[in-house]
């Protein structure tokens, strides 16, 4: 839907993480240099990132 | 107890703990989760019906997630705290009605198409309240689309609701000890390049432990040592503690205030055992 706010395990802020992480990654870095260029350590909040679907976007006309 | 610190920014802390024990580490641990407490927005009240614009346009009061999940998003972005100037609104002397010594409001006005940010959070009263980290996406609005929103924040604890826990991925490890009989080691260098933390390395043709702050007690290296000379455990009264924050406080604030509450709750405690021992 939409990138969450927080990491569900363990609570960090990682929905400011979002867009700059799928910029960077369309400009062809490895994703793994960006998620620690962004701070993301732990692998609960990698995931949050990696494995967002963002279709916000299919439902916001209905 | 004796505290060095490792490392201490504004959102994250490193320490070891001496001449302690795990149960005042975990003690300190659960308080600053739980107990220490932090703003957050807490009541969102939603415009309903339609919102004109300056040129005429109405717009529906609407956006593509329900109230209720944009409403827990907001409560999730961490609202800037200053400790000193705050109280809990139910001990306000305001009777839980709100005021600015208990409350924080905030104003949030946009209209589709485009995305809200925390950012575009206006607090009502001092800019210091502006919500720091300001690119946390809450909704994306469409065309005919507006929000019109005021929240307002106040103090609680992570025992109340996680929106309000102002430390994260707490978590505390036993300092290793690593020893190495000298005499018995062939310097084979298995160990230094199976450790996956860099502890250990090779200097004047002897292993050395080079940061024993790094090890995570793995055993990888005993294990693929042939002669068996490492030998790797836990310290139980040296321990590695480490904590971020969520922005709301930084990591020194929330050491102290959870440092402040053990105290104050320890001289709860002394008092009444006092109490029955008359
Ligand atoms: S136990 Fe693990 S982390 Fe510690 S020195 Fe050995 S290999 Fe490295
Ligand atoms: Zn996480
Ligand atoms: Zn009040």
């Amino acid at each position: 839907m939409i990138i969450p706010v927080r990491c569900f395990t363990c609570g960090k802020v990682i929905g400011s993480a979002y867009e700059e992480f799928v910029k960077r990654v369309d400009m062809g870095e490895p994703p793994k240099d960006v998620l620690d260029a962004l701070h993301l350590d732990r692998y609960c909040c990698r995931r949050m990132i990696l494995t967002h679907a963002d279709l916000i976007d299919e439902v916001a006309p209905y | 107890m004796k505290i060095d610190i490792l490392e201490m920014t504004p959102t994250k802390a490193e320490l070891v703990i001496s001449d302690t024990n795990p149960m005042f580490v975990n003690a300190l641990r659960r308080t600053i989760v739980s107990d220490v407490p932090k703003m957050a927005i807490d009541n969102v009240e939603f415009h309903l019906g339609p919102i004109m614009d300056e040129g005429g346009t109405a717009y529906e009061s609407i956006s593509p997630l329900f109230d209720e999940i944009l409403a827990h998003r907001l409560s999730l972005v961490p609202v800037p705290t200053d400790l000193d100037s705050f109280i809990y609104r139910s001990k306000c002397s305001c009777n839980g009605e709100g005021c600015p010594s208990c409350t924080v409001m905030y104003s949030l006005n946009k209209k589709g198409p485009c995305t809200v940010y925390s950012g575009d959070l206006e607090p009502i009263g001092s800019e210091k309240f502006r919500v720091k980290d300001d690119l946390i996406p809450i909704v994306k609005l469409a065309d005919d689309q507006a929000l019109l929103i005021y929240a307002t924040a106040e103090l609680g604890t992570g025992r109340q609701h996680s929106r309000w826990q102002a430390a994260l991925g707490a978590g505390y490890r036993y300092y290793g000890k690593i020893e190495i009989d000298h005499s018995k080691c062939d310097v084979g260098l298995s160990c230094v390049n199976v450790c996956p933390r860099g502890v250990l390395a090779k200097e004047d043709k002897k292993i050395v432990v080079r940061h024993p702050e790094n090890c995570t007690l793995c055993n990888a290296c005993t294990e693929v040592c042939d002669t068996g000379v490492i030998k790797v455990s836990g310290d139980p009264s040296k321990i590695i503690f480490r904590f971020e924050t969520d922005g709301s406080l930084t990591a020194k604030e929330v050491l102290i205030k959870g440092l402040k509450i053990l105290e104050e709750r320890f001289e709860t405690l002394r008092e009444q055992i006092g109490k029955l021992e008359e």
